[in-house]
């Protein structure tokens, strides 16, 4: 959908046509589902999230005003839900190794002992050791970890995404960063 | 590259989770996202009722005051000025 096809549609839900409004959730359910999939809160149900931010757009439609292309608009609303949801879960302050299961510490050790990339078979263990690390960060630095490194974005990309200026994110990186290599430093530090 | 970012690197290039390509809308969704839309719509048009329901009032209000404004800022009391009108008369008519 263009802009300016967005931009008819939305001047006829105005008008108040429902099949144009239908039109507009459609085009932008994929987009939302993919953004709440990947910046997910690990305790919340992702059916729920999407719920959550699909009835925000549509309850604030009106409101849009065309400054911002439509789907940037719907990903800031996505994003700052999910950022709000993850605001609400605590906050681990330190990740220990006795903190970790099996396929965790043997992740940890693969990477310390091998140069390639992991198997296959230890991408679960891999990705909740991940999640472990993350949930020592800040909540909006973690968001910005999972759209960094997880979802591969660049900094214009998540600028769009956010809202936030690259500076911003930039320094958030990297102070996200230097986080998460203290942790991992010390989890390497316990396994040795 | 620092062995540690290059861990960390390595570490986050397996934890990505697969592009998952189909998200079908849960059943449901699109009527209450409908609904949510026309709340809004009705909630929308409910504000601009109670604008011109207080401005409205804001109009009643200053005609009221510029009605009443001339009797309550009156310079002499119209009471007072009818007796001395009557006493007026009173001391005439005893005059032989």
């Amino acid at each position: 959908m263009t802009d300016a096809e967005v931009a008819e549609c939305l001047a006829r839900g105005r008008e108040g046509d429902e099949k144009a409004v239908l039109e507009l959730f459609h085009y932008m359910y994929p987009h939302v589902a993919k953004l709440v999939h990947a910046n997910l809160p690990a305790k919340e149900s992702a059916e729920d999230l999407i719920q959550k931010v699909c009835i925000k757009v549509m309850s604030h439609l009106n409101q849009f005003s065309g400054k911002v292309p439509f789907l940037h608009w719907v990903s800031r609303i996505a994003v700052n839900t999910c950022l709000n949801q993850i605001r609400h879960e605590k906050r681990r302050p330190e990740i220990r190794l006795a903190d970790l299961s099996e396929d965790e510490a043997n992740v940890i050790e693969q990477l310390a002992t091998t140069p390639g990339e992991l198997d296959a078979s230890q991408k679960m263990a891999a990705s909740e050791l991940v999640e472990k690390l993350l949930e020592g960060l800040k909540p909006a630095d973690r968001l910005l970890m999972k759209l960094m490194y997880l979802d591969g974005h660049n900094v214009q990309e998540i600028a769009k995404l956010t809202g936030w200026s690259a500076t911003l994110i930039k320094v958030r990186a990297f102070r996200a960063r230097a986080h998460l290599r203290k942790h991992y430093t010390l989890l390497m530090k316990e396994n040795a | 590259m620092n062995p540690i970012d290059d861990q960390l690197n390595r570490l986050f290039r397996a934890a990505r989770k697969p592009e998952a390509g189909d998200f079908p809308v849960p059943f449901g969704l699109e009527t209450r996202a409908l609904a949510a839309w026309r709340g809004a719509g009705r909630r929308e048009a409910g504000l601009f009722d109670m604008g011109v329901l207080a401005r409205g009032l804001v109009v009643a209000i200053v005609i009221m005051g510029a009605s009443l404004w001339p009797v309550l800022h009156q310079t002499t009391d119209p009471f007072s000025a009818y007796l001395q009108d009557s006493d007026t008369t009173l001391a005439s008519d005893e005059t032989p």
